[in-house]
């Protein structure tokens, strides 16, 4: 199986189950695995800020760079290889911070509540979640069975979710 | 707690870049430095030339020119930059390889390295300071720490580990409660042993302690955001994580606000690509 790597501010689906989809160093970004078991369709996005009204220009350019384009983007284009919403698995990991980092400067913070505000408008349930704390992450999604895996900085390699 | 003399002697297995070093830096901080005195260090170095023209040919600097010589990559990029890519070709040996204990992989601490020190370089430009080379330097070199300490702090990952979840201490204050002595203190002794000036090693004794610079210094606390973003974006960091303190009254006195920090982050993205390249090409992988 091949490792496809989805950069920062990047965004991979893909339904060729000898695909597994990897993000490395989620720190305060947040990385959002979609997984329709039926179709075997996964996507993974790696959003950096929150919100794309920072900049528009760079926003049309790289949507995935911010959460409020990212995500509908993420699942928009899992929908067109066939997944349906009702039926995707969705994994959410990082917004890691600073140790007392406060306020706006909290973009780990502020990246994660900005995905919660989209899914509770949505109704988008979130399946597992390993967010927030002082760590860095990596997570990885098997397009053949959906299996997801996250490795913690803190410790203890890859570890099936 | 470890024989902290013995950690200090493995200075002795980095690759020395004193004498270029501190001659650099010496030209530059005389406002009336002059090329010729710059292009003096590096002339008999074929190497290093070739090294540096090979840098500032990068995408990353946008010139539609090629640069073939020392004089040229002085008139496009200017005398201050030259140095700092002076600094940058004569840094990769010792940063490029993998750290283990610090889980970072081979080139991981060398693109933390550069990207951290081109934030502060922008940072340092936009708040009109002098002598940005000495703050681009610092914040390259800052972790070199990191290298001798990497050993040890595999060894003892597990107490150090334990030391920040149980206690809330910061891994930086762990290094230093486990093994004796921390990567920042490790890195001011480098500097100190490489004859660099007592600011450098200033700055990269104090990047995660930005709260004992004096109130008008401004160059700790460009050094220590610039450290602070890339550890936002996840560059450079490994088994330590995030685990350091955050000073929010030392980043006000940038007057660097939630927005400048969004989109320094933005804007760095942007330039990704050619940063990587550059990360590359200076690391010796062309």
């Amino acid at each position: 199986m091949m490792d496809l790597v989805v950069g920062v501010g990047d965004m991979k689906v893909s339904s060729d189950p000898g695909t597994v989809l990897a993000t490395y160093s989620l720190s305060s970004c947040i990385g959002v695995a979609v997984y329709d078991p039926i179709v075997k369709v996964g996507g993974l996005l790696h959003y950096m800020l929150p919100e794309s009204s920072l900049d528009g220009v760079k926003a049309k350019k790289n949507p995935c760079m911010f959460g409020d384009t990212g995500i509908p983007l993420l699942f928009k284009e899992a929908y067109k290889f066939g997944a349906k919403k009702g039926r995707l698995k969705v994994i959410v990991v990082g917004g890691a911070q600073i140790l007392d980092q406060k306020g706006f400067f909290n973009i780990g913070k502020r990246n994660y509540t900005l995905l919660r505000k989209m899914f509770w408008k949505n109704n988008v349930m979130i399946d597992f979640e390993d967010v927030g704390g002082n760590v860095n992450r990596t997570m990885k999604l098997e397009i053949e069975s959906g299996q997801a895996w996250l490795k913690v900085s803190s410790g203890g390699g890859l570890k099936k979710i | 707690m470890r024989d902290v003399e013995r950690i200090i002697e493995g200075i002795d297995t980095l690759r020395p870049i004193a004498y270029v070093g501190d001659k650099v830096m010496k030209i530059v901080s005389n406002p009336d430095c002059s090329f010729a005195e710059l292009a003096d260090v590096i002339k008999y170095d074929q190497a290093m030339t070739a090294n540096l023209l090979r840098i500032c040919n990068s995408t990353y600097f946008g010139l539609r020119k090629k640069i073939a010589s020392i004089k040229q990559a002085v008139a496009y990029l200017g005398i201050e930059r030259v140095a700092c890519l002076l600094m940058m070709g004569n840094s990769a040996d010792n940063l490029k390889n993998a750290q283990e204990g610090y889980d970072l992989n081979e080139g991981e601490l060398w693109r933390y390295s550069v990207s951290s020190a081109l934030i502060a370089q922008d940072l340092a430009e936009k708040k009109h300071l002098s002598n940005i080379p000495l703050l681009f330097t610092a914040a390259l070199l800052k972790d070199i720490g990191k290298v001798i300490l990497n050993t040890y702090v595999q060894e003892s990952f597990l107490d150090i580990i334990k030391t920040v979840q149980n206690r809330g201490l910061t891994f930086i204050e762990a290094e230093k409660e486990v093994i004796g002595i921390d990567h920042a203190e490790l890195g001011a002794k480098v500097a100190e042993r490489w004859n660099f000036s007592p600011a450098m090693v200033n700055i990269i004794r104090n990047h995660h302690n930005p709260d004992k610079a004096p109130s008008d210094d401004l160059s700790i606390p460009i050094v220590y955001l610039a450290d602070c973003i890339c550890m936002i974006m996840g560059i450079g960091v490994g088994s330590d994580g995030l685990a350091y303190r955050y000073y929010q009254d030392v980043v006000d006195r940038l007057h660097f606000s939630e927005i400048d920090l969004q989109k320094t982050i933005a804007n760095f993205r942007e330039k990704l690509r050619a940063v990587e390249e550059l990360v590359d090409v200076s690391r010796g992988d062309w």
